[in-house]
């Protein structure tokens, strides 16, 4: 193969792109001044080798504990659970949320081989019951069904853990990603937030 | 409900046409294999944005051609329903009036027809799948909100048996709750259909001729309380272990059957194969009664080689229920013009050859 070719075959993986995308991107990052298409390369580089898994959170960051563990400022007895780290960027867009995160990598799907041992459900209850002073978490799965059934797991294994559980009031369409709503529909999710009982 | 302007481009053996069609219809004539048939499941494919005959979007597209379309305009012109495919990303587009639809359940039978085809018998021959299918057809056609708890209610029957196939009791357990919710309102709506319409299908065989008392029941584990969803929970719990054993959920709806028999019989194992045709009919007929009550206007008929398997007696029968029930546009499609009958050769003639349509 080609390294024009190589390149495609690796963008194509990215979501969203297709084939023709991606050889229509090799192209036009070919037709750039080679210093601009160096930052990239660098900026990838870069990315893979410092960003890591925050250890408390699960967050993706570059210092361990990431931004928002080590906020002195922020709220540690209140936590928001949520699928991916990319959804913290959307409950921050409300500017309403003070408190902490965990997020779990993904949602329960058997079809795709993910299962409760394949989330970060066991850290999180290592969290609650280590003294932290958790007194509530707030389970922000998506409104998708596979979300919904994450959500009353993560409900579930917290049962007798003496926490309260919530979960975040989605006014979206079902199958709506968190990560596609605005500030405002978050910041009302949030005060809505019901309890999930137990 | 009448097609006014179909388009179709690489759709099976059909290359390119653009047609107009007469509020009456048109009689589609053409040797097998030249493309009748092809033409109606083109038509239909614009009713369900899936193959009528059950073949995969990939299996539709013309030989040696990455993608097809296929167009409508219904009503002279009221509205226009596209749909296309492409092979390469499998990716199906589908547009209402021009505006793409996000899920394919918003633009299900906005254009409403019914198919008459001697492989029909089978639905009544053969297997409960295909009995559930007609039903599921009928039903998303016809109910708003159907489709999608049908879907629902698949993806978690997809996600449950996955669990079961890897021995996860617990993660099947999660899905216990939206396959229950979503396949509670189809077992609803499958069951409160069928004992409207049971003795409509029982008149209709009547009128076709056939003398035993014709019926359809729903056959299901336990018929549905005032509170299905919480029944189909305690079903799914009490069927746990046989279904972790099984690797697959064992009971639901997607299990269930519509039997159909005449005189307490069931046509399946021992109806004649001219009693099973005529049943076959008569669940066409009251599709074409379920969708014109709740569109409000007969749907469009499709008919391919139905007419020269009937005897005499049934053909001026079935005529005349037709002449009640679908008054609309009808495409008669046969090989040759003896094979329709006289009363529906007051259309337009089209000639079918090698996937190309001559007026
Ligand atoms: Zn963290």
């Amino acid at each position: 193969m080609s390294v024009i070719a190589e390149l495609a075959t690796e963008l194509a993986k990215l979501p969203g792109i297709g084939r023709k995308t991606a050889t229509r991107l090799v192209y036009h990052l070919l037709k750039q001044p080679a210093a601009s298409v160096e930052r990239l390369a660098l900026a990838l580089q870069a990315v893979t080798r410092s960003v890591r898994a925050c250890s408390t959170c699960g967050n993706l960051t570059e210092q361990d504990p990431c931004e928002f563990c080590a906020d002195q400022r922020r709220d540690a007895g209140l936590v928001c659970v949520v699928e991916e780290a990319s959804d913290i960027d959307a409950i921050e867009r409300s500017g309403e949320y003070r408190g902490v995160y965990h997020v779990l990598g993904g949602h329960l799907s058997p079809l795709d081989g993910i299962g409760p041992d394949d989330l970060r459900i066991g850290s999180l209850l290592h969290r609650v019951g280590n003294g932290a002073g958790i007194r509530e978490v707030i389970v922000a799965t998506n409104p998708s069904m596979e979300g919904e059934v994450t959500a009353t797991y993560v409900r579930g294994a917290l049962d007798g853990h003496g926490v309260k559980v919530t979960r975040i009031a989605l006014g979206l369409p079902v199958g709506g990603d968190l990560e596609y709503a605005d500030g405002v529909t978050i910041a009302r999710a949030l005060s809505a937030r019901r309890d999930m009982g137990g | 409900m009448e097609l006014s302007g179909l388009t179709i481009r690489n759709f099976r053996n059909l290359a390119s046409l653009d047609l107009e069609l007469p509020s009456a219809g048109v009689v589609v004539l053409g040797d097998n294999g030249q493309g009748k048939t092809n033409l109606l499941e083109a038509m239909y494919y614009l009713v369900l944005f899936r193959s009528l005959r059950g073949a995969k979007d990939r299996e539709l597209v013309r030989f040696g051609e990455e993608a097809f379309f296929v167009g409508g305009r219904a009503n002279g012109g009221a509205f226009e329903v596209r749909a296309g495919y492409e092979s390469a990303g499998r990716r199906k587009k589908i547009s209402l009036d021009g505006n793409p639809v996000t899920r394919i359940s918003d633009a299900v039978g906005k254009i409403l027809a019914v198919s008459f085809a001697p492989s029909d018998r089978g639905i009544v021959a053969g297997p409960a799948t295909g009995r559930r299918r007609y039903l599921d057809v009928l039903l998303s056609l016809a109910e708003p909100g159907y489709l999608a708890r049908l879907t629902e209610m698949r993806s978690a029957l997809k996600q449950r048996n996955a669990a079961l196939r890897r021995g996860r009791g617990d993660e099947a357990r999660a899905f216990d709750e939206p396959l229950a919710s979503a396949g509670a309102r189809v077992l609803e709506a499958r069951t409160r259909w069928v004992e409207r319409w049971s003795p409509r299908f029982g008149a209709l065989t009547a009128a076709l001729g056939e003398r035993a008392e014709a019926r359809m029941r729903y056959r299901t584990h336990r018929p549905p309380t005032a509170d299905a969803r919480s029944q189909f929970l305690d079903l799914l719990a009490s069927h746990e272990s046989r279904d972790l054993r099984r690797g697959m959920t064992t009971a639901g709806p997607h299990r269930d059957d519509l039997e159909l028999s005449l005189e307490g019989r069931e046509l399946r194992m021992y109806g004649s194969a001219g009693q099973q045709r005529t049943a076959a009919i008569a669940l066409r007929l009251v599709e074409a009664e379920t969708l014109r009550d709740s569109a409000g206007s007969p749907p469009i008929a499709l008919y391919d080689d139905v007419f020269a398997e009937l005897d005499e007696d049934r053909q001026a029968r079935l005529l005349n229920l037709i002449h009640e029930t679908l008054p609309g546009q009808a495409i008669v499609a046969a090989p040759r013009e003896s094979e329709v009958p006289a009363s529906m050769l007051d259309r337009p003639r089209w000639r079918v050859k090698g996937g190309r349509v001559a007026a």
